[in-house]
């Protein structure tokens, strides 16, 4: 299910960290989230050049950086949208990052993370029905700040 | 609104770059004032940008016998030299929250426009080029780059070339020249220029940074407060990022997985022939140079070159860029069409990607082209 807000694909199955634009699903039979990054996340930072991800087993903390990039726009970090363990990286996305930009929620994935403290932090992600509300204040700010057109 | 301001002088690489990554990421957190440092690095150092493979990029023997260090910095884009003739320009603000910054966000555009007005002040006809440049009759003057820390702090760097001694630069930059010439020298300076240049007249540094505090405190409507250098609590974040980042191996000479590579198309119109070489980050077109024979405005060209750095190197993706110069530009192409500058563009994408399993590729510097001087 997808869930088209201002042109930018946000599908409505998935929760959101509401700064960081990274986009979290959850593997209902190991618990363990895919992370990537979503398209209005993207479209402020344009087409990736590089990526670095984290190591598999590194423990990260949500709020600190998983990898780093190289964007048309700027350079930055890719932030955790949730704590735990780090338990798969997609290194096709950093051989080839344009993968992220041509396929943010299937191929271009970029962690999985084991998560060590679920239920309190995915409280403070965005879903379902706060969806629509939040992508349109998000690409509200984008254009005010010049991130996107 | 008041933002600080901080000058400082013969600093070190690794210093220079941990303070700004340092107030990067405290202004993001609201532990330091929004801040312009305006300050020069010690004569001479070499910084790649974030992503650069260094070895490429720089000649480490060169600098080594030469007492040139050599750093990475946390902004994208090319090899640079800076020393004591150019002038560092840090701008790190808030990139969330209060939105009294917004206007300071606009990315590029603004932030380049307090360099523009100091640049104007003092008679240069400078301009914004996007994505990432300040130009004066499409030779590149400053360098930009953003960085957003994990804090949302965003910094703003730019390298603004009051002076340069370009063989210096030439000699230090693993560049595509395979020797270092008259013709060579002459031909990056067809593409550069430097304030002083510009001003056919020696300028003090500390003129140039006067004038460009006053562009930024304009451009954004605040007063600018000189600060007497950094607080404590900085300096001690700062040191502790030098000894944990800046001044570690593994910082400097990290490598990347996605390989560079060049690669070149020659195609012969009724209007000439139309030369260009790209250089490329994996799937991304890094810098692009177009020349040949063909007769064309030199800043269409460079509009051109511009908008095709640092670009997706899709064909649909190519031809729409190229596509909207033309539209606006045509008349200075003379009698090329946009498809056969697409045919050429992407014929030298190809060739690179076919490179890129090939071999390594050359590299090229941050105010250096593949290729020579567009005739």
């Amino acid at each position: 299910m997808s869930n088209q807000t201002n042109s930018y694909e946000i599908p409505a199955d998935l929760a959101y960290d509401r700064e960081h634009h990274m986009w979290v699903q959850v593997d209902s039979a190991s618990g363990d989230v895919f992370v990537g990054i979503d398209t209005l996340g993207l479209a402020s930072l344009g087409d990736l050049a590089y990526v670095t991800l984290k190591d598999v087993g590194k423990s990260v903390k949500r709020g600190e950086s998983i990898g780093t990039l190289e964007a048309a726009k700027m350079t930055g970090d890719l932030i955790a949208p949730v704590s735990g363990t780090i338990v798969a990286r997609n290194d096709a996305t950093v051989s080839n990052p344009g993968l992220v930009n041509q396929s943010p929620y299937v191929d271009g994935w970029m962690v999985v993370i084991k998560p060590s403290d679920w239920e309190n932090e995915s409280a403070q992600l965005v879903s379902g029905d706060g969806l629509p509300v939040w992508v349109e204040s998000e690409v509200k700010r984008y254009k005010n700040q010049g991130w996107i057109d | 609104m008041n933002w600080r301001l901080i000058t400082d002088d013969n600093v070190s690489p690794s210093f220079g770059l941990a303070a700004d990554d340092v107030l990067a990421q405290r202004v993001g957190m609201n532990q330091s004032q929004p801040t312009l440092r305006l300050y020069t690095y010690r004569s001479h150092c070499a910084l790649v940008g974030r992503f650069q493979n260094i070895e490429n990029e720089i000649r480490i023997e060169y600098c080594r016998e030469n007492g040139i260090a050599t750093n990475r910095r946390p902004t994208g884009g090319g090899a640079i030299i800076m020393g004591a003739d150019q002038l560092g320009v840090a701008l790190t603000i808030p990139g969330r929250g209060d939105d009294s910054y917004s206007h300071a966000r606009e990315l590029m555009g603004n932030f380049s426009e307090g360099l523009v007005r100091g640049l104007n002040q003092l008679g240069v006809e400078a301009k914004f080029r996007r994505k990432n440049d300040i130009e004066v009759n499409s030779k590149k003057l400053v360098g930009l780059g953003i960085y957003r820390a994990p804090s949302g702090g965003l910094l703003f760097h730019a390298s603004l070339l009051v002076d340069l001694d370009i063989e210096l630069m030439l000699r230090v930059l693993n560049t595509p020249f395979e020797k270092i010439s008259d013709k060579e020298i002459d031909t990056v300076a067809g593409r550069i220029t430097t304030v002083r240049r510009e001003l056919e007249n020696w300028i003090a540094l500390d003129e140039v940074r006067r004038v460009i505090a006053d562009g930024f405190a304009g451009a954004f409507d605040l007063s600018l407060l000189h600060a007497d250098g950094f607080s404590r609590d900085e300096l001690d974040d700062i040191a502790k990022l030098e000894n944990e980042k800046y001044l570690t191996d593994d910082w400097v000479y990290q490598t990347t997985s996605v390989p560079d590579s060049n690669g070149s198309a020659k195609v012969k119109t009724e209007a000439g022939l139309i030369d260009v070489s790209v250089t490329m980050a994996g799937g991304t077109i890094k810098a692009a140079f177009i020349g040949g024979d063909f007769f064309a405005e030199e800043s269409a060209v460079a509009d051109l070159e511009a908008s095709l750095r640092w670009h997706a190197s899709q064909p649909e993706k190519v031809a729409a860029t190229i596509g909207k110069i033309f539209q606006s530009r045509k008349s200075q192409f003379s009698g090329i069409q946009p498809e056969v500058m697409v045919e050429a563009v992407t014929k030298a994408v190809s060739r690179a990607r076919v490179a890129e399993s090939q071999m390594r590729a050359d590299p090229y510097g941050c105010y250096v082209n593949p290729g020579g001087a567009h005739e």
